[in-house]
């Protein structure tokens, strides 16, 4: 075959000579290699929609902090009364609520 | 990025070389540790002006008058002579290039202030998106003010004072705001925080957040008042509400038409005052309250807890007030509450101070700190950068440095902290700088602590008089080889023959400029020496 390049200085006419110009008219028979998943347990939710939070890092982390603060699992009634260790302190005055 | 410190091989590596993403605009800084303010003219003669600050794109350089009722804008410029010769750096600087008129060229002086006002010389907002600039006249404040129609006694009170809205670009007056016989602290920005488009103005003795919009147009339109009511509508609502409410006190009934002082806008109390808090102190007491309510389910305990935390410090809480204020983002502000005695006296240190994080369009309160909690200080030391709100436009701000952007403060921060002696202390110095004065850093890249090493006791970025000392400051370079780049040397050259007076000094540097201006004062506030600092 005619030099894939046409006239174009090359150090060996010979090089790329095996290889052949894609045609159009024949699909090529190299298909890329497809992943299917085995199971469906990563899919997303059909609803999904995912957005930006538009909240900077710190609002955010201030509003996490709040919510972890309401949502604290209760404390048992004994264990808040009697310090069962010497070690621990009751907790100190409201301003440090 | 940079293989080698000279700065023409610097260049030519920047054409083949790209940076590692996200930092192009750090390996663009590093150029400045070539362009340095080596060069120094010392004692120039310039007008007695007060020179308050270049606007931090670097277009403008406030002054004022030493009477401080005009404000002088100019235009800072560059040196432009030539030399013909074959050596030039050897020749001096001609004598015409050593003055103030070579640097800077004043663009127009604007009286701001009438015959009995001021301008505070000490503030001075800049809004870069528009090249407005805001500045406060006021009259003199006196001192035994009476607290009448709600103000809050202890605070002076200014008769008028009033905030211009200036386009520098060619010094009219767009737009004013005045308020009667008010008291809000101006020094330093203090009392008024300037993010994006909108202003917060805080008025400590009717205790109201202003927030006022700056359109584009170069308006000043109210936005809400944040005090006595929270939302826009409140009074309204309330006013209108008055009549169907019973009064518990039948007695206070007279009092109510001396309750009606007209001042201005929402500085008339509600007479429902006396029956019940509301605004922000009732957002506030309520969201204490539920905190306290959701920790304990244990009802005989959740009485003894509120007892213990919540009422029994009633009216220490009731007794708060707004002290200082910043926007975190457009709709929530960081809000300072102190006791009146901590506020007035400017002692904090024996004096409580809590810090409240307050969304303006839900008007409710989402946190709760006190100012030695160690929370707050967890997300001050990692998100410092997000307490300097800073608005979208103005992206040079993002890289003034912090110790949540930069190692080298980071250390230094942890040294401090590995030294203090009690931990609840140094949380309280360290949030003691909460909530931040808006535009008090200045951007320049000779402040980087990724770029050079300072002395910050003498010289740094946040605008302050600081002690002056006659050997000159040093920067030095971070990296390898660690060399002395630049000193800025203050006072006369020869040095000052006067040792022992004390002397203060202050910087101005250009944002992006290697140009510099140093002040030294004696305690006259008169400038005895004014150098400029720049690169030949």
């Amino acid at each position: 075959m005619g030099s894939l390049f046409g006239d174009w200085p090359s150090f060996d006419p010979h090089n790329f000579s095996q290889l052949q110009p894609s045609d159009p008219s024949s699909p090529s028979r190299m298909t890329p290699a497809t992943y299917h998943p085995t199971h469906s347990r990563t899919l997303p939710p059909p609803d999904q929609v995912i957005t930006t939070d538009a909240k900077n890092i710190l609002l955010r982390h201030i509003y996490q902090r709040a919510e972890e603060k309401d949502l604290r699992p209760k404390r048992a009634a004994p264990e808040h009364l009697v310090p069962e260790h010497g070690c621990k302190q009751p907790r100190a005055s409201s301003s440090s609520c | 990025m940079f293989r080698s410190n000279n700065i023409v091989a610097r260049i030519f590596q920047r054409q083949i070389c790209t940076p590692a993403p996200g930092t192009s605009v750090h390996c663009a800084r590093r150029f400045y540790e070539n362009l340095v303010p080596s060069f120094t003219i010392y004692d120039v003669e310039c007008p007695d002006h007060s020179f308050r600050k270049f606007t931090d794109d670097g277009q403008y350089l406030i002054s004022f008058s030493r009477n401080n009722q005009d404000l002088i804008v100019y235009r800072p410029t560059w040196l432009s002579f030539s030399c013909k010769e074959e050596d030039c750096d050897s020749h001096d600087l001609p004598s015409k290039a050593r003055r103030f008129e070579s640097f800077f060229t004043q663009l127009y002086s604007v009286s701001l202030a009438s015959c009995n006002e001021l301008i505070c010389k000490d503030f001075f907002l800049y809004m870069d998106s528009n090249q407005y600039g805001i500045f406060a006249t006021s009259t003199v404040p006196s001192q035994d003010a009476p607290a009448t129609g709600g103000a809050i006694p202890g605070f002076p009170s200014i008769e008028k004072m009033t905030f211009h809205l200036l386009r520098l670009e060619d010094g009219v007056i767009l737009d004013e705001k005045v308020f009667h016989n008010d008291f809000v602290n101006l020094p330093h920005n203090m009392g008024v925080f300037l993010y994006d488009d909108l202003l917060a103005i805080v008025s400590l003795r009717y205790q109201t957040v202003h927030i006022l919009q700056i359109r584009d147009s170069g308006n000043l339109v109210d936005v809400r008042a944040i005090g006595a009511y929270c939302h826009e509508d409140d009074e309204l609502f309330l006013n209108s509400n008055a009549q169907c409410m019973a009064f518990p006190d039948k007695s206070k009934m007279h009092q109510l038409p001396q309750n009606h002082v007209q001042n201005g806008l929402h500085h008339s109390q509600p007479n429902l005052e006396e029956s019940f808090l509301s605004g922000i102190k009732q957002r506030l007491l309520s969201f204490i309250f539920h905190r306290i309510w959701n920790e304990e389910k244990d009802r005989t305990l959740r009485v003894q807890c509120l007892k213990k935390k919540f009422y029994f410090h009633f009216q220490d809480y009731v007794d708060l007030i707004i002290w200082k204020v910043q926007f975190l983002d457009r709709h929530h502000l960081l809000i300072k509450f102190g006791s009146v005695e901590g506020v007035v006296s400017r002692n904090a240190d024996q004096h409580p101070a809590f810090f409240a994080v307050y969304n303006m369009e839900t008007t409710e309160i989402v946190a709760f700190y006190q100012n030695s909690a160690e929370d707050l200080y967890h997300l001050f030391e990692q998100y410092c950068d997000h307490f300097h709100s800073t608005s979208r436009n103005s992206l040079y701000m993002n890289f003034i440095s912090s110790h949540s952007n930069n190692i080298h403060a980071l250390e230094q921060l942890r040294s401090i902290k590995n030294k203090a002696t009690s931990s609840s202390q140094f949380v309280k110095k360290m949030l003691g700088s909460l909530p931040f004065s808006c535009q008090s850093q200045s951007p320049s890249p000779y402040f980087d602590q990724s770029l050079f090493r300072f002395d910050e006791k003498l010289i740094s970025a946040t605008d302050r008089h600081r002690p002056s000392t006659d050997h000159p400051i040093k920067f030095i370079l971070r990296r390898p080889p660690c060399s002395l780049k630049f000193k800025i040397k203050l006072g006369p050259e020869a040095g000052s023959a006067d040792g022992r007076t004390k002397k203060i000094s202050s910087f101005l540097f250009h944002p992006f400029l290697p140009l510099a201006l140093s002040f030294q004062y004696t305690s006259f506030s008169q400038p005895s020496v004014v150098n400029i600092h720049f690169r030949r």
